[in-house]
């Protein structure tokens, strides 16, 4: 490989760094607005970092927006999901990798098809019938539109299609019925995209804003994100200090998760996409 | 290919044993019990929805439950198409995409690019660029919206840094639209690098030795070489470009409300208020229907330029 001449060397650097700059402004920005004293939000100027630290926005965020319950009710709303759309979708993608059965081409055709739907899009008549059967307000509403999942089947069907046949005889052979040979078979060999779509999960659930607005009233049951945006559009308007701290306590959760998955996620992610 | 169900049958000795799992039966109806939760999920909270809204777009619908729904025929679709606001959303929403999508495409590639090329701090720097796409949006738009205060912000301090009057970025209906399109150009552009960047490491290795043998480099490499090979992955990231700049939602919501004077509503803020502030949940159907119809036929698109590469 030929070495690039310096000059182009150097701008690749200086366009990257631009570009790193803009990416992580706003993160800076919220931890600056977060730490300084609220007092100094306008004073300050463009100073890169408050004179002093202020830790106390930290605190009028929990306590005024309730953060803590708010963060409990995401992490049970977002694990009930994960945990349903797994023991749905994992035997039903390997149904569809692995199993020749009637009527599959057409059902997985339904599956592709419901791909294409967001939930935005479907949210009038979910909503009215989540509380036609009386689960408006409640978490079992915020749970129960998600049980499945039409990405989570696609993606987990992709790695599953190359799982060697010649290992399922094997365990077919060892007397291992389908139950068995899914836990004991195909769930290890399809860690990887179970681990990148249930970060992917992680993501979608714990980050939904439009679903929680309609069904969470009661602020008992609201969502991180939910209470943060209330929280916003309360008289407190101007103190910014107190917002920016709230924003980075709703972020931090997910921005740990995927600095520690970033690599199976992006690697999961990648199997499905070139199948399209 | 071989499946289980294409072995031979166990003996009627074997099959009467309790111990064996392989009764034909339920061999046989495995798939079903398989598929059945998660066709079960999608089938009630995706299609019957999709179905619904399709109906339901006929009807004047009532809150209460329990109430009759009113047949209405086309009138929620005049009332749609009839009405400003709903014209409004539906050119904001393409304004939108349009100031999100190709920068979003040609950014995310660049990036993706210049990322792939470095020799030093790969790693560092693509997860920097990740983040956006991770965070939280409500989170972040609280953020931008700080940012993009008209005193204090720093976007107004950095103008004046340089001389210029302060803008007011959200209240204005000049830049309403152009700032939350901003955020989702921030955003998007992380979601399309990731998407290319795998792209970019599907190529053969070889391909890259075989272009540096015949002295095929920069400008020209790109344009016969990696732009062809990706072209499943442009598709894809165009799609997903698409579908998330016509659902754009959560930070206009948080950091305009569709205002000042609808200047920056979109079809699904719109949709939301006819629904749920107006209740005219007959109308918001409508609108929704618009919406899924659009959608599906880009999927369309998609699939038929997949299938379109495949041969």
């Amino acid at each position: 490989m030929t070495t690039s001449p310096v000059p182009a060397r150097l701008i690749k650097w200086l366009l990257v760094l631009i570009a790193v700059v803009i990416s992580l402004f706003p993160f800076y920005w919220m931890l600056r607005t977060a730490l300084a004293p609220q007092s100094q939000q306008l004073a300050d100027g463009l100073g890169f970092w408050p004179s002093h630290l202020d830790f106390g926005n930290f605190a009028r965020a929990w306590n005024k927006a309730n953060l803590g319950q708010a963060l409990l009710n995401g992490l049970i709303i977002t694990g009930a999901i994960l945990l349903l759309q797994l023991i749905t979708c994992v035997p039903a993608a390997y149904a569809f990798a692995k199993i020749r059965f009637r009527g599959s081409g057409v059902l997985f055709g339904v599956v592709l098809a419901c791909l294409l739907i967001p939930t935005q899009a479907t949210m009038v008549p979910t909503f009215i019938g989540i509380n036609i059967f009386g689960l408006g307000d409640t978490r079992i509403g915020l749970v129960l539109p998600f049980y499945s999942s039409a990405f989570g089947i696609f993606l987990l069907r992709q790695q599953m299609l190359s799982i060697p046949d010649a290992l399922l005889d094997a365990a077919r052979t060892d007397g291992l019925g389908p139950w068995r040979t899914l836990l004991r078979v195909v769930v290890p060999m399809s860690m990887p995209s179970i681990a990148a779509f249930a970060v992917f999960s992680v993501f979608t659930h714990w980050n939904d804003y439009l679903w929680p607005l309609l069904v969470a009233r009661s602020p008992d049951l609201a969502t991180p994100p939910l209470r943060l945006a209330v929280f916003q559009q309360a008289d407190i308007g101007f103190d910014y200090s107190a917002l920016a701290a709230g924003a980075a306590i709703v972020t931090a959760p997910i921005l740990i998760l995927f600095l520690f998955a970033q690599r199976r996620f992006v690697q999961g992610m990648a199997g499905g996409e070139i199948a399209g | 290919m071989t499946t289980i169900l294409d072995k031979p049958m166990p003996s009627p000795a074997a099959a009467d044993k309790p111990i064996k799992p392989i009764d034909p039966n339920r061999t046989r109806a495995t798939p079903y019990v398989f598929v059945a939760p998660a066709m079960s999920g999608i089938g009630l909270f995706v299609l019957l929805p999709a179905l619904l809204s399709f109906i339901g777009s006929f009807f004047a619908i009532p809150l209460a439950p329990g109430a009759n729904w009113k047949w209405v025929g086309f009138d929620n679709y005049t009332s749609v198409f009839g009405d400003p606001a709903a014209h409004r959303a539906i050119e904001n929403t393409l304004l939108y995409c349009a100031m999100t999508i190709i920068p979003s495409l040609v950014l995310g590639l660049l990036l993706a690019l210049l990322a792939e090329s470095l020799r030093h701090g790969r790693t560092l720097v693509r997860t920097a660029l990740f983040l956006p796409m991770t965070a939280n949006l409500v989170a972040m738009a609280v953020v931008f919206k700080w940012i993009f205060a008209l005193q204090g912000g720093f976007a107004n301090q950095a103008l004046a840094w340089i001389g210029i009057a302060p803008v007011n970025w959200l209240n204005d209906t000049r830049y309403s639209l152009i700032s939350v399109a901003l955020v989702g150009v921030w955003r998007g552009v992380s979601l399309t690098m990731l998407l290319f960047l795998a792209g970019l490491t599907t190529i053969p290795g070889a391909i890259h030795e075989a272009a540096a043998a015949e002295g095929i480099r920069g400008w020209a490499k790109l344009r016969t070489l990696i732009l062809p090979m990706m072209k499943p992955t442009i598709v894809f990231a165009t799609v997903l470009s698409i579908l998330t700049s016509i659902q754009a939602f959560d930070q206009i919501n948080v950091m305009t409300q569709g205002g000042p004077q609808e200047s920056s509503e979109t079809v699904l803020t719109y949709t939301w208020k006819v629904g749920f502030s107006y209740f005219q949940l007959g109308k918001a159907s409508a609108l929704s229907f618009v919406l899924i119809a659009v959608l599906i036929g880009i999927g369309l698109i998609r699939r038929r330029a997949f299938s379109a590469e495949q041969r």
